[in-house]
């Protein structure tokens, strides 16, 4: 075992919410460590809707949480300007929905006056022929729609934007390193014993240690012998590897469920589902029912939905905080901060529950009790410091694929990850081929993501730079990527190609849900081109 | 007492719309929609892209259309398809990959229909991306 490292403090979770605390904590001035036991985003935050949104669906229960939520979204959307970008909801309405159209649009009025808390336009209501004309493909049966605006997000480069200023600011970043033990001397928690991605263990001390595992928090609580309870619940999206429409749409499911369906960068995510699991956190799949649950309620809103072909499924699962006899659905998305002093053990805190639309919320006020704790006395300014590539504006696609010989595309997409730190990533690479074609990715930037945003495999590629996440799924790409990546890396030929393998294999497992609606001649004809790597 | 207050709230604002709305002739939005999002490039799809919607965009990116015909400005048929009409929002960005070089010229697209295993109807493909990227 390495010698101790020693911190003011831990964060145990690499996703939104530990990553945010990292920065926070960082930008105060203080010495952090985070751990994370996957990859950065790779748990609830990546699987999630990828939006930051003001929460309308709160003004039937809490008008204040709506503000707030409105309010912090707006604090990201200002942060993270360069990566962030519109989404336009239509919301059709049907004959028989639980809400009428003067009632939908009600709603959106009493949401207008939230909207420029995170710079979003008012709504516009539609007759059923104006949202026909919006978006060709909604059900002639529709009685008119009402719009709502909202913001995307790629949560993958959220949290690593968050990660990324952390380490600018001093922190230490470990992902693939899972935390093995609590440390404990008279029954206060004074470090972790963890273990790293190569099997060393090794051990870090701190002041304070903070649980911000998502919905591992009862399991990382479990390890100082402490009891937080949370209503885990699984939501699925199934995921279209190209924009189904320019807008957003909503519909309603069988049992009066919102589900949404959205466009992002080059994608549709179709989702979600809301269930109590109990099941292996770590091993969750999709199954036929829960796809057809989605798409039974778009092809009432949007009749040809099954004859788009997905690519693949996402699952998660949600941190909700415990609560008995509530359907999943109606359960509050709200937070709780834990110090577990109170249940006598000193120098750890919880942070349970919440969403991504309120991560930064969530980290200021976690990082204001471990200052509190700490007798730290730094204002946070995680409101106000931009996020790494939304210091300055960008510069015109074409200018910087002009002068860099590659394609206005593959900047465009280039500039959706780094934002005005785009051209930089290109500065710091050798090459401007494009190894992913229909994403487009290109070997520079890839070659990047494995020598400076800890990528140390295909499926990080994936989520830090979206390879293969275009319609071939990697067919055409993922063997030039794991060259690209190995040689950066120091890969032998035989582990590229099983890296390569691997990573396939693991696609596979999150498209079969969805095979029953696209044709097997073509996953065929997608295998076939996978040079036997599905063998 | 939180729910009671919304839902209260929400009761007064139904109340206040529905007075407004008697009092009020409906109005035409459909261009103001349209004109707030031109700037994020949220541009709808005519009737006839959305009803060939789902063949347009079934492009698996297998490359054989690529061995059929030559390029397409600095673009490969298959990228057309599989990469550029994937991002329709933001295409135009991206126009001045689909110009014409002027030494190829445009093409052959019908030919490179023809090799697609999965039917894409290319043609169509790159008059849409051609449209939108024209904004």
């Amino acid at each position: 075992m390495s010698q101790p490292s020693a911190h003011d403090v831990i964060v145990i979770g690499g996703g939104v919410t530990g990553a945010g605390i990292a920065r926070d904590l960082s930008l105060r001035g203080l010495s952090v460590l985070i751990l994370e036991k996957g990859d950065w985003g790779g748990g609830t935050s990546g699987s999630s809707s990828w939006m930051i949104h003001g929460g309308p669906r709160y003004l039937e229960f809490d008008w204040d949480t709506t503000r707030l939520s409105t309010k912090d979204a707006g604090h990201i959307v200002t942060i993270a300007r360069n990566i962030v970008y519109r989404i336009v909801f239509l919301i059709p309405v049907l004959p028989h929905d639980k809400n009428n159209i003067e009632r939908m649009e009600t709603a959106m009025e009493v949401y207008d006056r939230f909207q420029p808390l995170k710079k979003s336009h008012p709504h516009v209501r539609l007759t059923a022929d104006e949202a026909r004309q919006v978006e060709p493909g909604l059900s002639p049966d529709m009685v008119g729609a009402v719009t709502m605006e909202e913001w995307g997000v790629d949560p993958h480069r959220l949290v690593f934007a968050n990660v990324q200023d952390a380490i600018a600011h001093g922190a230490r970043a470990l992902n693939h390193t899972r935390v093995v033990e609590l440390l404990k001397h008279e029954g206060a928690v004074i470090g972790v014993r963890y273990r790293t991605a190569d099997g060393v263990t090794t051990e870090a001390r701190a002041r304070v240690v903070v649980n911000a595992a998502g919905p591992w928090v009862p399991e990382v609580a479990q390890l100082a012998g402490m009891n937080v309870e949370l209503r885990p619940a699984k939501g699925i999206h199934i995921v279209y590897p190209h924009r189904i429409s320019n807008f957003a749409i909503s519909a309603e499911s069988i049992d009066g469920r919102d589900l949404l369906m959205v466009s992002h960068a080059g994608f549709t995510l179709l989702g979600t589902t809301d269930d109590d699991f109990y099941g292996d956190l770590d091993s969750m799949d999709v199954l036929p029912d829960e796809v057809e649950y989605l798409l039974q309620a778009f092809e009432r809103v949007f009749p040809s939905i099954r004859s788009y072909r997905p690519v693949r499924t996402t699952t998660g699962v949600r941190p909700t905080l415990f609560k008995w006899r509530r359907y999943e659905d109606e359960l509050s998305r709200r937070y709780e901060i834990f110090d577990h002093a109170a249940g006598g053990v000193e120098g750890f805190v919880t942070i349970a529950g919440g969403k991504l639309s309120m991560y930064r919320l969530m980290a200021e006020e976690t990082s204001d009790a471990v200052c509190r704790k700490l007798g730290h006395q730094a204002a946070c300014t995680t409101a106000t410091t931009p996020l790494p590539g939304s210091e300055r504006d960008m510069e015109p696609a074409e200018e910087i694929a002009r002068r860099c010989g590659i394609p206005a595309l593959a900047v465009v997409k280039l500039q959706g990850r780094h934002g005005s730190r785009a051209e930089s990533v290109l500065d710091d690479a050798r090459c401007g081929r494009v190894v992913c074609r229909c994403e487009p990715l290109t070997e520079a930037e890839l070659a990047y993501a494995a020598r400076s945003e800890q990528v140390h495999s295909l499926p990080d590629a994936f989520r830090r730079v979206g390879l293969a996440a275009g319609p071939c799924a990697g067919g055409a790409c993922v063997l030039r990527a794991a060259e690209v990546i190995g040689r950066e890396l120091g890969w032998s030929a035989s582990q590229r190609f099983d890296a390569a393998r691997e990573f396939v294999r693991g696609s596979w497992l999150g498209r079969a849900p969805v095979l029953p609606h696209t044709g097997w001649a073509e996953e065929e004809m997608v295998q076939g081109a996978m040079r036997g790597l599905m063998g | 007492m939180g729910r009671t207050d919304s839902l209260a709230k929400l009761a007064l604002a139904y109340g206040v719309h529905l007075t407004r709305r008697r009092v009020s002739r409906p109005r035409a939005q459909v261009q103001r929609l349209l004109d707030m999002y031109r700037p994020d490039g949220l541009e709808p799809l005519t009737a006839a892209e959305q009803e060939r919607h789902p063949q347009l965009v079934g492009c698996i990116n297998c490359g054989l259309c690529a061995f059929a015909v030559s390029r397409s400005g600095k673009t490969r048929p298959p990228d057309v398809a599989s990469a550029y009409l994937r991002l329709y929002a933001r295409l135009g960005d991206a126009s001045s990959d689909l110009d014409g070089d002027g030494a190829s010229g445009d093409p052959d697209w019908e030919s490179a229909a023809a090799a697609c295993p999965v039917g894409v109807p290319l043609p169509e493909v790159a008059a849409m991306v051609r449209r939108l990227a024209a904004g």
